[in-house]
């Protein structure tokens, strides 16, 4: 503390030293004339007064030191001697620095760009004016407790009438089909995630557009307005930031909307976790966006609009959730039928929020849990390696210390001294990490896979980012400095002459002992994270190699919503048709067909089947089963195994009795024991239409690796029409040459429909391995890194010994030791440090792996190889660190490693 | 690095703050206001390097013994007053009580 108080001073000193500085003068004249006025008085001339005056003040120079001196310019002066002595202690060794700053600037930076990872999830602000009134509006079942979204009408009363906010706003996710083109350039199609919001939404969250206007009342409901507001990442990227986007023209789902303006940078919508809206549409646009939505504005209890509310100017949040909740009750009671049972809940809204239902996802808990761990473990390590690689000169440069020491030098003094060094060392440091935080979105691009849609995480980097970076690095130049500094100038430690042959005993031990604990505790912290890392990697291999259940080879996937563009079921069945039809005829195409979903979409859809003898899981009697909407040719399309009966038919359309396939575990589910083929259930309820199982396929990974629910019924959507499918092209090559073909395919039936997330079915199964991938490569990464650091300190602390016991191994030498045995001597202390470090880290490393179970695929977290394998090779890294110094112990020359003293 | 103290090398040193002490505690006063009155009390047989008041007066305000400001003296002037305050007060009794004790001893000594 006292040390930056002193900081403080010296700061404030060079600024008030000019000021001071001409006080000082003008007092100094004040009194010479007074003086020279005496002597003149008395009757002395002027100019022989004057020089008595000076002379009876003494040395002008002298007393204006004195003056500075006391007002704190002299500690500067101190300062700025100290940094320029350790910029030449620096010089001295380039090496040293250069290591110390890039070990440093890693781990300092690291850890920035991990934080950045948690800002955006927790921490991310909304641009908006006071955000602390800001609150998330849901319903609440007031019986069973459980959250939901508001109905449209029902926000209208709450804005309108209820009197609990100062200003309520709603919106609701959509996807898009974008045609849009940037200035100079073709227009492209494309699916993007938009936002339908009210009218008020922009004025009740008081933000500032960053180009042109938001919506205004004008826009509301029924409105038919069709304007569309960017996103600040939208402009950018699909607009190139064109200054002159506000007016322009854009089709959205086949109808022409005008671009109004562009939101504040930073903005990315009101929930946490979700896809980051790239466009805003009023709702007065529903019918535009949602097809199909006519009853969106009707009815009332549940909903589909997530609600910001402004709180009144100094509510609290109990206020104002009490005022909603009487208005609530009152809304229940006019509209029983709707509305029984409803509440109101609220959420803090400030840095946005996400539905109350929604829990967050485990694994993204869990590997920030795991990055932010890993980071600043990694840190300590590297604290501990600095402290250690400071202890080590500062052991080397004893003799220098010692003669300071005597000559008078005060402890503080040389601790300052120390600290000053430490300090320069830091700053180039800490500018390599400042740089890596912000090449992070950069080294996003090796670390996080493609996803269809951007998801709303990223590293951000602002000013908390740079706070937390800035405290970090604070932090570790204090504790990598402060230790040694205050450690070396310890009275008791202050060198004396090393006795020769009892050094063994005394002198060398207590010295090193500290540095062989920080080398033991980096060891022990590399093996935890070697045990993660060897985890995840393993956990990898034994993923890819679990049978999918179909054949991801040489498929091509592309996607349409046909429904965003207004189609009916008719014109709908003639585009499956027509696309088809034509795709099959190209002739690097060996089959094609519709499904959705397919393997690893990120959506999942299920199907209610009745069978009277078969148990069920649903409310309804039903048994629930993940399902597909899929075309004829699909089992030969996606290659999954047809293990009876037979495949779905173009015959199989409506008009015919429904049929279906079933995976091998569905069937053996609802009819155990009897043949599948033949058998009947019923659709959705008891009630509902028969359908006859027709064939049956092997079970197949369609959410994620190791899949725990193959249930699965294909359903012809013939009979089932669905809006939102895939096109699955197996094809005879590389399936990404014919994409161009299918793309003017699909172009030349409809050229508004944008097609998406098209990617190689490869591609698709790779970005299911995604979290366990990103987890992989960032634990692999700090493992590799923790280990070359602690391999370094261990290095180091056996080098410094045998420097340090360079007589006694003469002696040793001299005395008939053999090099053999001197080896094996000094190798012996390092691999002390080895075991007691790989001890302490396996304990720790259970806990941990034990913590990660939740990531890991098809491998126990106690899984015998890992923990094998990690052990080896800190073995072989602790054998290699102290092999390369021990053999330079060796190679001695007894003679004059004895005269070395 | 002490000799770039002036002030420490002064025989005066110690005493010269219970002078400056002494001078201010019958009236405020700027700088050579100060040294004019030791030379007074003194009857001038205390010849005070008068330049060597400024970083004494620096160091006792520091010190929290006086206060400073700048005022206008009788003929227009600006110049820096000097106040003693209460802690000044209260050290300049310590001091002088232990300056009288040491010139006792001191009496005793070569008198015996």
């Amino acid at each position: 503390m006292s040390l930056l108080k002193g900081l403080v001073a010296r700061t404030r000193s060079v600024f008030a030293a000019h000021a001071s500085e001409a006080r000082m003068e003008e007092e100094f004249c004040f009194h010479l004339n007074m003086e020279t006025e005496r002597l003149v008085s008395a009757g002395m001339a002027p100019d022989e007064a004057r020089r008595r005056a000076l002379v009876a003040f003494g040395g002008l120079d002298q007393h204006r030191e004195a003056m500075r001196d006391g007002r704190g310019a002299r500690l500067l002066a101190d300062f700025t001697s100290d940094i320029r002595y350790a910029l030449r202690a620096i010089r001295r060794s380039p090496g040293f620095a250069i290591a110390v700053a890039m070990t440093l600037g890693v781990g300092i930076g690291v850890n920035g760009i991990v934080f950045g990872y948690v800002n955006t999830m927790l921490f991310r602000p909304m641009p908006v004016n006071n955000a602390k009134e800001l609150v998330g509006v849901f319903t609440l079942d007031t019986r069973s407790g459980s959250p939901g979204l508001l109905a449209y009408q029902d926000y209208l009363d709450f804005r309108d009438r209820s009197g609990a906010f100062a200003g309520l706003a709603g919106e609701t996710g959509v996807p898009l089909n974008l045609v849009a083109a940037a200035i100079g350039s073709a227009a492209t199609a494309d699916m993007i995630w938009g936002d339908m919001v009210t009218e008020n939404f922009f004025s009740v969250l008081g933000m500032r557009p960053a180009i042109g206007r938001f919506f205004t009342a004008a826009d509301a409901p029924r409105g038919g307005n069709p304007f569309a507001v960017l996103s600040y990442d939208c402009w950018r990227q699909r607009f190139h930031g064109d200054s002159s986007i506000v007016g322009r023209v854009v089709r959205i789902n086949g109808s022409e909307f005008t671009i109004t303006g562009v939101a504040p940078s930073g903005f990315k919508g009101l929930r946490t976790f979700g896809f980051w809206p790239e466009m805003f549409v009023p709702v007065g646009m529903h019918n535009v966006v949602m097809p199909g939505s006519k009853q969106l504005l009707e009815g009332r209890g549940a909903g589909w609009i997530y609600v910001v509310g402004r709180m009144h100017p100094r509510w609290t949040m109990q206020r104002t959730e009490r005022a909603a909740s009487v208005f609530a009750a009152q809304l229940a009671s006019t509209y029983p039928g709707s509305n029984e049972n409803f509440g109101v809940t609220l959420l803090p809204g400030g840095s946005g929020f996400d539905h109350p239902g929604f829990v967050k996802p485990r694994v993204l808990v869990l590997a920030s849990a795991m990055g932010l761990f890993a980071s600043i473990v990694t840190l300590l390590i590297i604290c501990a390696n600095l402290a250690n690689m400071q202890l080590a000169r500062a052991a080397a440069r004893t003799h220098e210390i010692a003669i300071r020491l005597s000559l008078g030098c005060s402890r503080t003094r040389l601790a300052r001294q120390l600290l000053a060094e430490a300090l320069v060392l830091a700053i180039p440091g800490t500018v390599l990490a400042m740089m890596l935080v912000r090449l992070s979105p950069w080294l996003e691009q090796f670390l996080v896979p493609h996803l269809q849609f951007r998801v709303g995480l990223g590293p951000t980097s602002d000013y908390r980012v740079a706070l937390f970076t800035a405290a970090v690095a604070l932090l570790a130049v204090l504790l990598f400095a402060l230790m040694p500094a205050l450690r070396v100038t310890r009275p008791s430690l202050a060198p004396t002459p090393a006795s020769v042959i009892g050094a063994r005993g005394r002198g060398a031990r207590p010295r090193s002992g500290i540095r062989g604990m920080l080398v033991v505790t980096q060891l022990a912290m590399s093996v935890v994270l070697l045990v993660g890392g060897t985890l995840f990697v393993r956990s990898l291999f034994v993923a890819r190699a679990i049978d999918l259940g179909f054949d991801a080879s040489n498929r091509l996937l592309l996607s349409v919503n046909i429904g965003l563009q207004s189609y009916d079921g008719a014109r709908g069945r003639r585009f499956y048709d027509d696309v088809l039809t034509r795709t099959r005829a190209l002739p690097d195409v060996v089959s094609a067909a519709w499904a959705f979903p397919v393997p690893f979409d990120t959506y999942g859809r299920g199907v209610g089947l009745y069978v009277a003898s078969a148990r069920t899981n649903s409310k309804n009697g039903t048994f629930s089963s993940n399902s597909s909407v899929v075309s004829d040719d699909f089992v030969k399309a996606l290659g999954l195994r047809l293990e009876a009966g037979r495949e779905l038919a173009a015959g199989d359309t409506s008009g015919v009795p429904r049929v279906m396939i079933v995976s091998r575990s569905l069937a053996t589910r609802l009819w155990p024991g009897r043949d599948p083929i033949g058998q009947r259930a019923r659709q959705g309820s008891a009630s509902g239409p028969e359908v006859m199982v027709v064939g049956v396929v092997s079970d197949a990974s369609f959410l994620s690796l190791g899949d725990q629910t193959p249930d699965r019924a294909y359903l012809p959507i013939r009979q089932n029409y669905r809006e939102w499918q895939t096109l699955v092209i197996h094809t005879r090559g590389e399936p990404m040459t014919a994409l161009p073909r299918i793309r003017a395919i699909v172009a030349s039936i409809d050229p508004s429909l944008p097609p998406f997330g098209v990617m190689t079915m490869k591609q698709s199964v790779e970005s299911g391995f995604s979290t366990s991938r990103m987890a992989a490569s960032v634990a692999g990464f700090f493992a590799a890194l923790a280990l070359l650091i602690a391999a370094v300190g261990l290095y180091a602390v056996v080098a410094g010994s045998v420097t340090e016991r360079t007589r006694e191994i003469g002696v040793r030498l001299a005395l008939g030791s053999t090099p053999s045995g001197v080896l094996r001597f000094i190798m012996s202390g390092g691999a002390r440090l080895g075991a007691w470090g790989l001890a302490i880290g396996l304990i720790f490393s259970i806990a941990v792996a034990k913590l990660m179970g939740g990531l890991l695929y098809g491998l126990s977290p106690s899984d015998p190889v890992t923990f094998i394998v990690a052990p080896a090779v800190l073995a072989i890294v602790v054998l290699i660190a102290t092999y390369l110094p021990a053999r330079r112990a060796v190679k001695l020359d007894p003679i004059a490693a004895l005269r070395s003293e | 690095m002490a000799a770039r103290h002036p002030s420490e090398s002064d025989p005066l040193r110690g005493s010269l703050d219970l002078l400056i002490l002494k001078a201010l505690s019958l009236a405020p006063m700027h700088g050579w206001g100060v040294g004019l009155r030791i030379q007074q009390i003194s009857r001038g047989r205390l010849e005070v390097n008068q330049g060597s008041l400024y970083p004494a007066l620096q160091r006792l305000e520091h010190r929290g013994d006086i206060e400073s400001d700048w005022q206008s003296t009788e003929n227009n002037r600006r110049a820096r007053y000097y106040t003693i305050t209460r802690q000044g007060r209260k050290a300049l009794g310590e001091e002088v009580d232990k300056w009288k004790r040491f010139a006792d001893t001191i009496a005793v000594i070569l008198e015996s």
